[in-house]
């Protein structure tokens, strides 16, 4: 009986949570009247937008806000006792003994001056009451559980002495080994490629379903909540709009902010060559807060009281709330972004016309180790080994891989930017550059028009006159106001100075444009619209585009082709959608796997993750494939033999002695 | 770490070189002799003449630069051209006093300024701004203030008007209460200084580090604000703050010889003085390779605290 009372009370209970932030120009209430709750056991994700007050909001639970932001109301109860009630000390009795954490950059969350040992053994001793020799078992124990390799070794290693998915593993195994009830992870895998964040994610599952401990997922993928979640909150401007079970949440989403984002994704299956839905506008900003609903100019079923009244959380079904006037959200509106407008033509046949054409390109950087009094021979890092690509006039090429396979460094090549070591580029025109983060690639003091105007002066293109004209439609072709113009890159949203960088790399009619991750800074409901930007402009200039991402599903959307590098080597490459859906290389085929979904279904029919390890130093390439070292289907073969880059099929190249 | 040491060692002894010649010869380059300035106006033309040739000072510039060094080299360091007394009897009376003045000097620094940097970070890390204006600003005024008129006033007010510390008068290890109070006001004005920079810099050191991400972590694992202080903020902030001790100490070694000057403390700084003024060459060459041993070799310990507390730094 007692058994049954103990899993009705909730683990954690927060009810009417509001978090302040003083600012110079006013008081910013990033979390505004919070409430739900999270029972033993439960995986919780809290969904939303940078500045929705996602983080904020978790670390307003253990009050681990920094300075200016501050509790401001509500409680906190942690199996009944109120944790904003508690003095400092008496919260840190419950910070890490009952709620562990986990935080986004895994690369900057541990001491860098302090072994692992240091700051992992000290808090098993202080939170399970062990002594010094038990408390280092136990930590090589978790070490191990999370799949640290040599884990006893590794426990008196720095963290520098670790990559970024190493570090998050000590992160979680520190976490999970003072044996929390709840842990909070913020943002845990946001930092991590694709296929470490398969396996991060696939070791948390594993080990908080083994330990019973309850979890708080704070994340602004909903593929990852589709993978992860057993309830989802879905938070916009500091509240929840909508609460539910990931099924209630994916199937049966009643707030128009949940369904507009689950519908700005861009799906495997849906029609491909539509236009991604986008939702107009931006976020509110918060030191401004509007009356009413935050979400109505954005929303297509806003009416009158939407203006006046912000709508509470009211019930949509068994345990599924959602605040929004209209019974059904945007359900019986008509969207007009979703149906018609279907620029994109697939039969368009590509222009016969080569705009890029690489062949056995290759980079290597050699690092500083000759030096006086130093005879250790100088380090080779090969970025690039071999690559040969080609691109049409009109058509998208989209290179994916890991962070450290080599794509940058080929975009950076073919701006120039960087000397090849060897192999050929040619360009048929001019080639420019989208880069990822728009806020740190323009000058802060520059306003828009000189930032855009800056590439025509360089080159000498006609006078002052023709260039500000030149300008003006430039700034209109990215779906921009001219008054924008007169701004600084910080008065501009994230979409919109990326909107600027893209009129920027036009200026020069080039033929060829190159982006780097520019849909990766940007959050979901921004960055449809500039996918949808950048596939019309593919559309209406004809020039060549190179898509450089990990966001596998973005690259699927908008390339024609795709080429799939792994160690600075092309290890597939062929049309998009074959790519995809029978993909030859068996690294092409686990990248697909890691994506996580937007959909709980098909998640959890999946088959666990096959990709084991990380990549290789590009210091030291195994001998025969470079892939042997990972690859679930390795034989004797691979790891003496180098496969070449050859075509199994008619329109797909692969490099694997096993492609069919 | 030891062959690094060694590395490091003999790349200093290039350094060392570079001074020893650099002082030889910008020493010789200041117009008027040991000669002349000996002789003042008494004596002129053969007699002159004569005292330079018993000097040693009309021997070919390279010869005396070939003494000299061999000199340096076997640790002979001569007798002074104007007094005729050893140099290494000179330096090693006035090196305990100096050392004294600057060892204090850094030990009060050291012991007042990190806690009040680290308060005033803590302070306006909480955002309670109020203590940190005024450890901030009262660390800017003082760092304005140059050290000699630092030293008059100290003089005017705590000893010509308070009487506390004696102004003048012998300064003796034999004594020593007497010698603390003796040299006091010279470390006192010092500290100063070197207080203001080290508290400035301190708190910014830590400042930003109580705001990295490894910080919260400490805090989100339930630590007290005590031991994440201690164990995590400060341990980082320490680099910064390691390289600015070994610079300050350079700092201290100029501000040395103005407070030796003013307050009259027999210390290398004063026979530094006086062996400018009398163009004893002997003397200054002597005094200023010592210096630059000293910075050198403070230099060389900086390097090999900091590789010791940041594993990050390669050997």
């Amino acid at each position: 009986m007692t058994f049954q009372a103990e899993i009705d009370v909730p683990l954690l209970d927060v009810r009417d949570l509001r978090t302040e932030f003083g600012t110079d120009s006013g008081t910013v209430t990033a979390v505004d009247g919070v409430s739900f709750t999270v029972h033993a056991g439960e995986r919780v994700a809290i969904v939303g937008e940078s500045g929705s007050g996602k983080s904020a909001m978790a670390m307003s639970i253990l009050r681990l806000l920094a300075y200016p932001g501050r509790v401001a109301g509500g409680t906190v109860l942690l199996n009944g006792r109120d944790l904003c009630a508690l003095s400092e000390r008496q919260l840190n009795a419950v910070r890490g003994r009952e709620v562990g954490t986990v935080f986004q950059d895994p690369m900057s969350s541990l001491d860098p001056v302090m072994r692992i040992s240091k700051q992992m053994i000290p808090p098993i001793m202080r939170s399970v009451g062990l002594g010094r020799e038990k408390a280092r078992a136990e930590a090589i124990h978790w070490l191990d559980k999370v799949g640290i390799p040599d884990a006893e070794r590794r426990l008196e290693a720095f963290p520098f002495e670790m990559s970024g998915g190493m570090r998050q593993r000590v992160m979680i195994a520190m976490a999970l080994s003072c044996r929390p009830k709840l842990l909070i992870a913020d943002e845990p895998t946001t930092a991590l490629d694709v296929t470490i964040q398969a396996q991060i994610v696939d070791v948390m599952k594993t080990l908080i379903s083994e330990t019973g401990t309850a979890m708080m997922f704070i994340t602004h993928d909903l593929g990852l909540v589709a993978r992860f979640a057993d309830k989802v909150a879905v938070m916009y401007a500091g509240r929840i709009v909508e609460f539910g079970t990931v099924h209630d949440i994916f199937h049966k989403p009643s707030h128009p902010y949940t369904q507009s984002l689950l519908s700005t994704i861009p799906s495997t299956t849906a029609l491909r060559h539509q236009r991604l839905p986008q939702i107009p506008g931006m976020p509110p900003d918060m030191k401004n807060p509007p009356k009413g609903c935050a979400f109505r100019d954005r929303c297509a079923a806003a009416i009158q009281t939407c203006a006046q009244d912000a709508p509470r959380l009211t019930p949509r079904g068994a345990g599924h709330v959602a605040a929004c006037w209209q019974p059904d959200g945007l359900a019986g509106v008509p969207r007009p972004e979703c149906s018609g407008q279907v620029r994109r033509n697939t039969n368009r046949p590509l222009r016969d016309r080569t705009m890029v054409e690489i062949n056995r390109l290759t980079k290597q950087f050699t690092g500083s180790g000759t030096r006086l009094f130093s005879r250790k021979p100088a380090q080779v890092v090969k970025a690039v080994n071999g690559v040969t690509l080609r691109v049409q006039q009109g058509e998208t090429l989209g290179i994916v891989g890991e962070s450290g396979c080599g794509k940058s460094t080929v975009a950076r090549l073919l701006l120039g930017l960087e000397e090849p070591t060897s192999g050929e580029i040619f360009i048929d025109g001019l080639a420019q550059m989208v880069f990822q983060d728009p806020s740190s690639s323009f000058n802060p003091k520059m306003r828009i028009h000189a930032i855009i105007e800056e590439p025509l002066i360089v080159k000498r293109w006609g006078d002052r006159q023709a260039r500000a004209e030149r300008v003006r439609s430039l700034i209109d072709q990215v779906g921009l106001e001219v008054a924008h113009l007169d701004r600084y890159p910080n008065q501009l949203s994230g979409g919109q100075r990326q909107r600027v960088a893209v009129a920027r790399a036009l200026a020069l009619d080039p033929s060829v444009v190159v982006a780097d991750e520019p849909t990766s800074a940007l959050d979901v409901s921004v960055r449809a619209q500039v996918i949808n930007l950048l596939a019309d402009l593919k559309e209406d200039l004809g020039i060549a585009f190179i898509f450089i991402s990990h966001d596998l599903l973005t690259v699927r959307y908008i390339a024609d082709r795709i080429a799939v590098m792994y160690l600075g080597e092309v290890v597939e490459y062929g049309p998009a959608d074959e790519v995809f859906d029978r993909p030859a290389h068996p690294y092409t085929k686990a990248l697909i796997d890691a994506v996580p979904l937007p959909d709980p279904v098909t998640e959890a029919a999946r088959a666990p993750i096959q990709l084991k390890g990380e990549l290789p130093s590009p210091l030291d390439i195994p001998k025969g494939c470079a892939f042997a070292s990972r690859c679930p289907i390795v034989t004797d073969r691979c790891r003496i033999e180098k496969p070449v880059l050859r075509q199994p099929m008619k329109t797909r190249e692969a490099a694997c002695h096993y492609a069919k | 770490m030891v062959e690094y040491s060694l590395k490091k060692f003999a790349q200093l002894l290039f350094t060392v070189f570079g001074v020893v010649t650099l002082v030889f010869f910008t020493l010789r380059f200041i117009p008027g002799d040991a000669a002349s300035a000996m002789a003042g106006d008494a004596i002129s033309g053969e007699a002159l003449e004569l005292l330079r040739e018993q000097m040693g000072l009309n021997a070919p510039l390279l010869s005396q630069y070939l003494i000299y060094i061999k000199g340096l080299v076997t640790f002979d360091f001569g007798v002074t051209i104007t007094t005729r007394l050893p140099v290494a009897d000179l330096l090693l009376r006035a090196l305990p006093v100096t050392l004294s003045i600057a060892v204090l000097t850094i030990v009060l620094t050291v012991a007042l300024s990190i806690p009040l940097g680290t308060l005033a970070a803590l302070m306006a890390h909480r955002g309670q701004n109020g203590l940190d204006n005024l450890i901030t600003g009262t660390a800017m005024v003082l760092d304005l203030m140059p050290s000699f008129w630092t030293a008059l006033v100290f003089l005017l007010i705590f000893s010509l008007t308070l009487g506390w510390f004696p102004a003048s008068g012998t300064v003796s290890f034999d004594a020593p209460m007497d010698f603390l109070k003796r040299i006091a006001l010279p470390v006192l004005v010092l500290s100063v200084t070197q207080m203001a920079t080290m508290a400035r810099i301190t708190r910014t050191a830590v400042l930003e580090v109580l705001s990295e991400d490894y910080v919260r972590t400490a805090r989100a694992m339930g630590w007290s604000e005590m031991r994440v202080l201690f164990r995590h903020a400060l341990k980082n902030a320490s680099l910064p703050i390691v390289t600015v001790i070994g610079l300050s100490f350079g700092n201290l070694l100029n501000g040395t010889v103005i407070v030796e000057f003013i307050f009259t403390i027999p210390g290398i700084g004063n026979l530094l003085i006086n062996g400018i003024n009398s163009r004893d060459y002997q003397m200054v060459q002597t005094l200023i390779v010592f210096y630059a041993l000293l910075f050198v070799g403070i230099n060389f310990i900086t390097d090999i605290v900091y590789r010791a507390l940041d594993p990050r730094v390669k050997f």
